[in-house]
């Protein structure tokens, strides 16, 4: 069953369409990679799907609610957290002010999620009342999915997680990220670092323009010659 | 010269609570509001009409407390003016500055939108009050004789204390509470506070409210070292400007220091310069501050506080 589905997306910034009526689903628990060309419409689609942007057309279910064209604030109430690509801090907030903001629906105490998502992060919880404009890119970007992960959410979304950061940083990111799915947490990615991010997703999809291309298994698209040629840099 | 710096304390702990709230309002909304001196002004005339219309008309005791100039009255109209004043700031916000956000006017338009209701502010006070100078007392009020020849009014010391007491209440507020590290997410990245689902709508009448109600304090605190005048507050606002941007403009801890920085200066310009020249005084310094550090004292390229 899937706990996201996105129908024959069209979306764009004002007057100009960038998706051409995208699909793609998310079932629970998975891990999803999307992967294309620089403006292929990826980040867009994110926007669409967590609220920044509304679809001109098609429809958007969470976990069968329709939500297309509600506002962020609504959206993360249902348990889809989304993560952007830059400006993903409060970068004049310590980290554990990140984690309250990230909690700022949460009615009660946070303090009990705050462990868990520090056991997810140890670094992070040594350092919880430093500010964030005082850290490194790498940790800056776990400050990102700790906050997004303090609503206890059934789908992450993460735009472009590893850009921007030094090669020795990409592995630890793709290392949570697979931590974070063992706690249950399906995530849907976007990622310019196409191989490596379907060695750690089940599935994949390839946009191009604006449109799907190809939708397959990880190891499926990772073997597919016409794929590894023109999206992962050279032969499979 | 040490009792010019102790007028420049308490004028400086009057613009300072302006300056503080005004930076905080700009820090959130990302806009220099023009009305923020004419609220001030709001604040005093409510507080005068509580004092001397409705609470002698029903006949609260106007017994001074101790030394100071005002009594029961004032201590009543102060929450009541601050309210009141916020209720206008965040009405004059759903009304004029809401729409114009639905329609993502340019930056600009918010402030020249601020100077006209500054302007409708100012007309409306000249209109129900009328040009003439009000005071909240006629009494007056022996000094303190302090060393140094220092003579200071017991009203200045109740000054000083407020206004250090609200700064330190905002401080406290949005260090340790929720709605004050949201107010601080807000100004740093509105765009990741909505993803986090922060209602950022509601962080802007928190905004006015706070700032509004801060104005109407220093409004109402100038009353009480002065008098009251249409244009009190409009004739502080380049002095307000002056300190924020001292400070480092969008910085309310800054602003602080910005405001003391401004008063102290200006008193003391007075043992030079004629006391006319005072508020060219803010000028220079706003002109200095912005050629030799633009960021102010306290500023930084990022945003947020």
């Amino acid at each position: 069953m899937s706990v996201l589905e996105a129908t024959e997306i069209v979306s764009g910034y004002g007057e100009i369409e960038i998706l051409h009526g995208v699909s793609l689903s998310v079932g629970a628990g998975e891990v999803v990679a999307i992967i294309g060309p620089n403006g292929c419409g990826k980040s867009t689609l994110m926007k669409t799907i967590f609220g920044l942007l509304e679809p001109t057309k098609g429809t958007i279910t969470f976990n069968d609610t329709d939500i297309s064209g509600m506002p962020p604030h609504e959206i993360v109430c249902l348990g889809l957290s989304y993560v952007p690509q830059a400006d993903n801090t409060f970068l004049s907030l310590t980290i554990e002010e990140n984690l309250a903001m990230g909690a700022f629906l949460r009615t009660g105490d946070y303090a009990k999620q705050a462990e868990i998502v520090y056991d997810l992060f140890p670094d992070l919880k040594e350092r919880r009342d430093t500010k964030v404009s005082a850290l490194s890119g790498g940790q800056r970007q776990m400050v990102a999915m700790a906050r997004a992960l303090m609503l206890e959410p059934q789908l992450l979304l993460l735009d472009e997680p590893t850009a921007g950061l030094a090669p020795v940083f990409v592995e630890t990111v793709f290392t949570q990220i697979e931590h974070v799915n063992q706690q249950g947490i399906a995530v849907l990615m976007v990622e310019q670092n196409a191989r490596m991010a379907l060695e750690h997703a089940q599935r994949g999809y390839v946009l191009a323009s604006g449109e799907n291309r190809f939708t397959d298994d990880s190891k499926a698209l990772l073997a597919n010659e016409e794929v590894a040629r023109l999206y992962l840099g050279g032969a499979a | 010269m040490i009792a010019l710096i102790v007028d420049g304390i308490i004028l400086g702990s009057i613009l300072s609570l302006g300056a503080v709230s005004l930076t905080l309002v700009y820090g959130i909304v990302r806009f220099a509001n023009f009305a923020h001196g004419d609220l001030m002004a709001v604040g005093a005339y409510v507080a005068f009409f509580l004092v001397h219309t409705v609470f002698a008309a029903i006949g609260i005791p106007n017994a001074m407390f101790g030394p100071l100039s005002f009594g029961l009255p004032m201590a009543l109209a102060l929450p009541v003016a601050m309210l009141v004043t916020a209720g206008v700031a965040v009405s004059v916000d759903r009304l004029v500055f809401r729409p114009m956000r639905q329609r993502g006017y340019a930056p600009v338009m918010f402030v020249i939108g601020s100077l006209a209701v500054a302007f409708a502010i100012r007309a409306l006070l000249f209109i129900i009050w009328g040009p003439e100078f009000h005071f909240f007392t006629q009494a007056l009020r022996p000094a303190l004789q302090l060393p140094f020849e220092v003579r200071v009014k017991p009203d200045q010391i109740f000054i000083l204390l407020a206004c250090l007491t609200m700064v330190a209440g905002l401080y406290l507020f949005l260090q340790r509470s929720k709605i004050g590290k949201a107010l601080r997410a807000t100004a740093d990245n509105p765009d990741l506070a909505r993803i986090s689902g922060i209602n950022t709508e509601h962080m802007l009448v928190w905004t006015w409210a706070i700032g509004a109600a801060m104005a109407a304090t220093a409004g109402i605190l100038l009353g009480i070292d002065a008098q009251l005048r249409p244009e009190m507050g409009w004739n502080l606002l380049l002095p307000l400007f002056a300190a924020a941007i001292l400070g480092g403009i969008g910085n309310p801890y800054g602003a602080l220091i910005g405001g003391m920085t401004i008063g102290i200066v200006q008193q003391v310009s007075t043992a030079f310069l004629l006391p006319t020249y005072k508020p060219a005084i803010a000028f220079v310094i706003l002109i200095l501050v912005l050629l030799i550090r633009p960021r102010g004292i306290l500023g930084s390229e990022q945003r947020g506080f």
